[in-house]
């Protein structure tokens, strides 16, 4: 007689789990072995195992080589991990609470948050701490949670209980009202076109120590809360009315839920801007693969995300070695034809 | 015990349901009829918390509106008319969310939960279906499944919209007869909206008739579905004929 | 704007021109010719030479000064900072208004750009444009300068300046010394090679960039990775984005895995005024002056 298996379905499979383990595994051995400088990948190793505590080993490298190593590739690598895992984190969180499967962690005029948050840093060029290198950031983060803020602020203009139709037309106001005004000054300030254009584009390249201690306790925080949230995401599936008669806050859960994506993604932009598709697609493809339910889709790509993200930020920085591609653009090259294939197969599925 | 005092909504200043006052004691089967538009939905939806309205509301002398989200879903639970499927979800999961109200906040199914629902498929002969995506069954199928949500969620009150749309006849007794059943077997309160008025005539123990948002009439179906009334309020030519114990009503040319 | 534009140039088409006698012997507008920098404009057949000159690039203001035609500029761009004198106004050279610009009534316009916008609309209007692009080779900056001269009517200080320059140019044609240097143009480590105007001025003082190993696969303005940059442990370290990115030598320094690289410890890390290390006109002198002698202090070191 079917029992338990047959109920447990619902759940994550612990199978998957160990692949989005060996595809973190993976990409985090390729991102450490491979770079602009040719480094032996296993002294590379025994570098990066001198530094864990209680262990002590030459690895035979050149003091620079050992910098390299240690202060260039490995935060890039641990920090590329945090931000694929928070962008697709955010993605699929946002994908479940507004029932949307086009939906990406720059909704509700994140991106734009984000974006006029960093032109105003850089193109006022303030002198906050130690250079504009940590305004950026900062300004970023501020923008993103701002921009959030005020799409929920404007949706319920017309009444507290929003719909999340509502709630997206919001964003839509913000995004273009802080876009329209970031335009403006940078109009004004054409000199800082570029260094927005990169941080618009999205980079891992100034990656370092300083970078993945700013995000780490954000990153720890949204991640834990968006996987706690996970099983919401399942009931709201079935609509805001049969979610409340299940004895859901549908309310409640939809703002906790957007909070804690919208600091995922504030603390993946402040480090490494606007960086896309990974939000859009990794959820996707997690669900074309190991299930449609957001006990699934949540965690699974929390892993994934951070796999490809580094797999990703392998290529920008090997392909025109040593000079750098924008990681935006690798991750819509790979994840535009990655999208249309997931596309594709659900059409056959549902 | 179910108790609606003087219960109205408005909605656009137009009021869709005025002053209804009812009881429905525990165990009953209440049918809701009336014309399209006479409020019957909404009068549901009250019930189930979802619309706001003035007027009382108790289950077992306490008022609903104090209780919490989860407090009210675990003593009515709702079978909507037209429910939104998820895609991909399987039929497994889909029942499983009916045990939503008995968690904890953040926590996971129990034992006890998964049991809940495996005895629910088991009772609705969808134990075979499990794994399957409930968007792949047929519309009587997928009926049942609702009807296991329903029983999994454990609620004495079962509110029911309009359970027999888009079936076909074998599947409108089908259902009838399991919700019938399972009111026997664990006792529950069932309000249903019906269009069908001679199914509501066969099925429960009293009907209350809705007229433009009032409570026409409430009583027996011999009592209140009687050719003059069902002609004034449905503006409709009708014979009542009897047939044994219960009543037909059938449209006449 | 465009609107406006059209509608000025209609009304200004329809009022008889009777009146203006340069319509065929000197083009309006000057083209360009791709990466070259210089285009004629026969000075006005009467021998008169502009005195109302706006300039919207600051390497050509810096010029039009230093051959002594500053009296005869009556407005330059927004950036046009040097020499003080320089009446600088709210004209954008990024962003041009061609109304802005003409309300100030020039006889000729000095532009950097060819923004079609732009000379279409002086076009319209009938405002002698010279266009003076980003020079490519060190020769340009003299062509640019006696370009000047002749159309102000300063030919022979212009002769004088070029030939002043070029002969301090080669002056610094140092055979004998062979450095790499990491030119930094943004903090986000984009960087020159030596096929740039830049490069080539590096080139003349003895340094190579290490931006030459991404030429092939990128463009003449590759974004290098910190990993190339730290492993190529160039002599020098010269930032061109002090103003704009605040970043100087304790920045630099305070870079993960960049404290060790020798530029940094043995205090060869080189803070160059914006302006100075992005403009193509006398100032270069000044350029190569600055790099002969970080270059000369990296190869003592």
């Amino acid at each position: 007689m079917l029992d338990p298996p047959a109920i447990r379905a619902a759940g994550l499979r612990p199978v998957w789990v160990a692949g989005g383990l060996v595809a973190v595994v993976v990409a985090g051995v390729a991102g450490l072995s491979l770079g602009a400088v040719n480094i032996s990948a296993p002294r590379v190793f025994l570098e990066v195992l001198d530094h864990l505590p209680g262990l002590s080993i030459d690895s035979g490298l050149s003091a620079r080589e050992a910098d390299i190593v240690w202060q260039l590739r490995v935060p890039r690598v641990v920090l590329g991990f945090l931000v694929g895992g928070l962008l697709a984190v955010s993605g699929s969180s946002f994908q479940g609470v507004f029932r949307n499967p086009l939906a990406d962690p720059y909704l509700l005029g994140a991106a734009a948050g984000a974006g006029l948050g960093a032109t105003l840093a850089i193109t006022g060029g303030i002198d906050w701490e130690l250079g504009p290198f940590d305004t950026v950031p900062l300004a970023a983060f501020a923008g993103t949670l701002l921009a959030v803020l005020l799409a929920y602020a404007v949706s319920t203009v017309g009444g507290r209980d929003t719909s999340p139709a509502v709630l997206l037309l919001a964003g839509v106001a913000v995004m273009t009202f802080m876009t329209a005004v970031q335009t403006f000054v940078l109009q004004r300030e054409a000199d800082t076109i570029r260094e927005v254009y990169t941080f618009i584009l999205g980079r891992l390249v100034t990656a370092g120590w300083s970078e993945v201690r700013l995000v780490l306790p954000y990153a720890a925080v949204s991640i834990a809360a968006l996987v706690l949230l996970r099983r919401r995401l399942d009931v709201l599936a079935v609509g805001d009315d049969e979610a409340l008669s299940l004895g859901m806050d549908v309310t409640r859960t939809r703002i906790a839920v957007v909070a804690f994506a919208a600091l995922a993604t504030a603390a993946a932009v402040s480090v490494s801007g606007l960086i896309g598709f990974v939000g859009l697609v990794v959820p996707h493809v997690v669900r074309l693969l190991a299930g449609s339910s957001f006990r699934v889709i949540v965690p699974l790509s929390v892993l994934f995300g951070a796999a490809f993200l580094v797999l990703a930020d392998l290529v920008a920085r090997l392909a025109l070695s040593p000079a750098e591609i924008p990681i935006g653009v690798v991750t819509a090259f790979f994840g535009a034809p990655f999208f249309v294939l997931v596309l594709r197969a659900r059409r056959r599925l549902v | 015990m179910i108790g609606l005092r003087d219960v109205s909504v408005s909605f656009d200043g137009r009021r869709v349901v005025d002053g209804v006052s009812l009881d429905v004691r525990d165990g009953e089967w209440l049918n809701i009829v009336g014309p399209n538009g006479a409020g019957k939905t909404t009068l549901l939806r009250v019930l189930a918390g979802l619309t706001a309205f003035d007027g009382a509301f108790t289950i077992d002398g306490r008022d609903a509106r104090s209780m919490k989200r989860k407090e009210l879903a675990r003593r009515v639970a709702l079978v909507p008319q037209i429910p939104q499927i998820p895609p991909g979800m399987s039929v497994a999961h889909y029942v499983l969310l009916g045990r939503t109200p008995h968690l904890r906040p953040l926590a996971g199914e129990s034992r006890a939960d998964l049991d809940a629902a495996r005895s629910a498929l088991e009772r609705l002969d969808l134990l075979a279906f499990a794994e399957r995506p409930v968007t792949t069954l047929s519309g009587g199928e997928r009926q049942r499944v609702l009807v296991a949500r329903l029983l999994a969620q454990d609620a004495p009150v079962a509110l029911v919209d309009e359970p027999t749309t888009a079936l076909d006849v074998g599947h409108q007794q089908q259902v009838l007869d399991l919700v019938d059943e399972l009111r026997h077997d664990h006792g529950l309160t069932v309000i249903a909206t019906m269009h069908d008025l001679t199914l509501a005539a066969q099925y429960g123990d009293r009907v209350a008739l809705l007229d433009a948002g009032r409570l026409a009439a409430t009583g027996a179906a011999g009592d209140v579905l009687t050719e003059d009334s069902l002609s004034a309020l449905y503006g409709a030519r009708v014979r009542v004929l009897r047939d044994g114990d219960s009543l037909v009503v059938v449209p006449r040319r | 704007m465009k609107l406006k534009t059209l509608a000025l140039a209609a009304l200004v088409t329809l009022l008889p021109l009777a009146a203006c006698g340069d319509d065929d012997d000197s083009p309006t507008v000057a083209g360009s010719d791709g990466d070259a920098t210089t285009t004629t404009t026969a000075a006005d057949p009467d021998g008169e030479v502009p005195q109302a000159i706006v300039s919207l690039s600051p390497s050509s203001t810096e010029i039009l000064f230093a051959i002594g035609a500053g009296d005869q500029v009556i407005a330059v761009d927004d950036q046009s900072d040097y020499p003080p004198e320089a009446p600088t106004t709210d004209l954008s050279a990024y962003e041009p208004n061609v109304e802005a610009i003409a309300s100030y009534e020039p006889d000729l316009v000095v532009s950097s750009s060819s923004d079609p916008a732009l000379l279409d609309g002086l076009e319209a209007l009938g405002i002698e444009v010279l266009v003076h692009e980003a020079a490519v080779e060190i020769t340009d900056v003299y062509d640019q300068i006696t370009e000047l001269g002749d159309v102000t009517g300063h030919a022979d200080e212009a002769q004088q300046l070029a030939e002043e320059m070029s002969g301090a140019v080669a002056e610094f044609t140092t055979a004998d010394r062979d450095l790499t240097a990491y030119w930094e143009l943004d903090p986000t480590y984009y960087s020159v090679t030596s096929n740039t105007f830049i490069g080539k001025l590096l080139g003349l003082v003895g340094i190579t960039s290490i931006a030459d190993e991404a030429q092939a696969e990128a463009n003449d303005y590759p974004q290098l990775s910190a990993e190339f940059i730290v492993q190529a442990d160039p002599d020098l370290i010269i930032l061109a984005d002090t103003e704009c990115c605040q970043q100087d030598a304790a920045t630099v320094a305070a870079r993960d895995g960049w404290a060790g690289m020798k530029a940094v410890t043995n205090g060869n890390v080189v803070e160059l005024s914006d302006d100075i290390a992005s403009r193509w006109g006398p100032r270069i002198i000044e350029l190569l002056e600055i790099l002969d002698a970080a270059t000369t202090k990296a190869a003592a070191a």
